[in-house]
């Protein structure tokens, strides 16, 4: 088939279309058309990149050159079956995403820097997916560097004190990030004379006996780096101040994303550029085990105590990306591949509570969870939906939430910790102590129903169609959890 | 700052300054400088400009519909040209592709002379609107 044997340069193609078509809109001058431009563009990325998927697990990885140059001289991308998926997973979400935004958006920003935000998304999604594409680790720089910027433009967009401040907070800390990591690569370059990531692999070999301590040294820089950008626990402050005050479509986007992909960075780095047995015998895995483990426990404290619903759902992602850190930590493939396949889960749940959220809090203009007490009789499906998102964060059979717990318990006892699960119990309960409030305050009680008209504040479900594909997207991650976590630890090899 | 002396001599300084910025982009693939260090000098002027008339008459020269209009055409048509050479070389497809030239002739070094000339648009424009957004908190 043709299309298929083009498919090596899908992925290079759904990089420039998002990024050629983000800088269109400000030439346009009518709304709609910059918002058919944006979803065209993003769905066209996410059709290519479903193609891209299917001749990876049908042909095996690929590396395809960008440009004329081979690789130690030149940039490739390095597609594995997990690049793959997570394109699929990055391009399907934000379309999603964006399709919520058609309806939403304008209520929450000025109508005149309308192009500028879908700009910026465009180069955004573009940027994460380079990040993940890439097998060059400056080439990811690039895009680390990008993706900040515009994410931080994607918070400070709403032109509130708030949201300055926020934006201001995140820049100040990403840019933190990214000077360590590049003084991280810095490291590895001076030692291995490559940027490469299979060429490192190469040459990391020899390098581990001469220079041990610089190795060590730039492994923890690339954690620390990376960990601001992705909310490791002690260094998330930056986070529930961006996510709670961006709009919600912002929320949506940086939470279940933006996150993810330094993530897949930081993995992509330890387990393919240094390689399985020489980061097993460095610290740097129980630091990130333990760094996981009290973020999962001190992320759900703090949501917690938290007041405001948003600031609420932003502490839950630091836990949850507790969860991803605690399967890289494991240092097993299998936890590894579950840590991957979290990133899945969490994307799609966090994407739709975030959603579900703003819904709730555009319809009735409050923040504070008290305010929602008896909304499920006003809103029955968007609370109805945000349920089922707090049942796969609390972890109930068959949501992803519930399969990532297991296969981390599992995963956690086959390393030979199992007081481990003891932290994935603990972390599950503080969940279930946020969220089932809400969703029981909302639907049951004699009290806050009183006085509510059943339906009244309810969207269309026009408008709330995305937040429903997005809900059917959990429940088949849920069902196909066996095959992704295979593919995933296929991937890595 | 609506002063005499700097008006008669910024007349006479901007266009040697912006005749140095065109230097350096054009040359940027033959000496030292390109895209970049030209953009940067080009946008100094236009900055100058502003800073000696004022927000008003700046504005008629260079309204912010002309320069958004430039920084993103130039900014896509990088995008079109890196993009067909990034994919003809990838797919080992051998399409034509700009000619070399002589080394040493202006008209040489295939995509090097465009490319810059588009950075050195979008880069004159960045600055400029940077300076000003500083500034005046307004373009």
């Amino acid at each position: 088939m043709i299309s298929l044997a083009m498919a090596k340069s899908f992925p290079l193609l759904i990089l420039l279309i998002l990024l050629i078509s983000a800088f269109i809109m400000p030439l346009v001058k009518n709304n709609r058309v910059v918002k058919g431009i944006s979803l065209g563009t993003m769905m066209m990325a996410a059709v290519l990149s479903v193609i891209t998927m299917i001749y990876v697990v049908k042909n095996g990885s690929f590396v395809y050159r960008i440009g004329h140059w081979d690789a130690p001289w030149g940039i490739e991308f390095y597609i594995s079956p997990m690049e793959a998926a997570i394109g699929v997973l990055f391009t399907w979400v934000a379309g999603l995403i964006l399709w919520y935004s058609l309806y939403s958006l304008e209520k929450e920003i000025p109508s005149e820097k309308l192009p500028f935000y879908y700009l910026l998304v465009n180069v955004l999604i573009g940027a994460l997916l380079g990040i993940v594409y890439s097998n060059d680790i400056f080439n990811c720089f690039v895009f680390v560097e990008i993706s900040t910027l515009a994410s931080c433009g994607i918070v400070v967009i709403k032109d509130k004190k708030e949201n300055i401040k926020a934006a201001l907070k995140y820049l100040i800390l990403s840019c933190l990030g990214s000077g360590l990591f590049l003084m991280g690569i810095a490291f590895l370059y001076s030692i291995t004379g490559n940027l490469n990531m299979t060429f490192i692999y190469k040459e990391v070999a020899a390098a581990q006996y001469v220079y041990p301590n610089v190795i060590l040294i730039s492994v923890v820089l690339f954690t620390i780096g990376l960990g601001v950008k992705s909310a490791m626990f002690p260094l998330h402050t930056w986070l529930p101040d961006a996510h709670s005050s961006a709009p919600s479509v912002s929320s949506a986007l940086l939470s279940s994303l933006v996150l993810k992909g330094f993530v897949i960075l930081l993995i992509k780095i330890l387990f393919r550029a240094l390689g399985f047995t020489l980061v097993k015998e460095l610290p740097i895995l129980d630091l990130i085990l333990i760094l996981g483990s009290l973020g999962m426990i001190m992320g759900s404290v703090f949501a917690i105590l938290q007041k405001e619903i948003k600031r609420v759902i932003a502490y839950s992602s630091v836990a949850q990306v507790g969860y991803i850190f605690f399967g890289i930590g494991l240092a097993s493939e299998l936890g590894v591949a579950v840590a991957l396949y979290h990133v899945f889960g969490h994307a799609v749940t966090k994407a739709m509570l975030f959603l579900t959220v703003g819904a709730m809090i555009e319809t009735t203009g409050k923040k504070k969870i008290e305010d929602f007490k008896g909304i499920g009789k006003e809103m029955p499906i968007t609370l109805g939906l945000f349920t089922l998102g707090a049942l796969s964060m609390v972890g109930i059979p068959i949501l992803p939430g519930f399969v990532s717990k297991w296969n981390l318990a599992l995963a956690s006892i086959s390393a030979g910790k199992p007081i481990l699960v003891a932290i994935i119990l603990i972390s599950s309960i503080l969940n279930a102590l946020y969220y089932f409030p809400v969703v029981i305050h909302g639907f049951f009680g004699e009290e806050n129903l009183k006085d509510r008209v059943y339906k009244s504040k309810q969207k269309p479900v026009k408008e709330m169609l995305p937040v429903i594909c997005l809900s059917v997207a959990v429940l088949f991650v849920g069902l196909i959890s066996e095959p992704l976590i295979q593919l995933f630890s296929l991937g890595l090899k | 700052m609506n002063h005499m002396i700097l008006q008669v001599v910024s007349k006479i300084m901007i266009p040697f300054i912006q005749v140095f910025g065109i230097y350096v982009v054009l040359f940027g693939h033959l000496s030292p400088g390109g895209g970049f260090a030209g953009g940067t000098i080009l946008g100094v002027s236009l900055i100058f400009y502003r800073m000696v008339y004022g927000k008003a008459e700046t504005r008629l020269k260079f309204p912010f519909e002309l320069m958004m209009k430039m920084m993103c055409g130039a900014l896509i048509l990088y995008g079109v040209l890196k993009g067909y050479s990034f994919l003809t070389g990838g797919n080992h497809s051998y399409l034509p592709q700009l000619p070399l030239g002589t080394p040493g002739n202006i008209l040489s070094g295939g995509y090097l002379l465009p490319l810059n000339v588009l950075v050195g648009i979008t880069v004159t424009v960045t600055i400029y609107f940077l300076f000003t957004l500083f500034y005046e908190g307004e373009i």
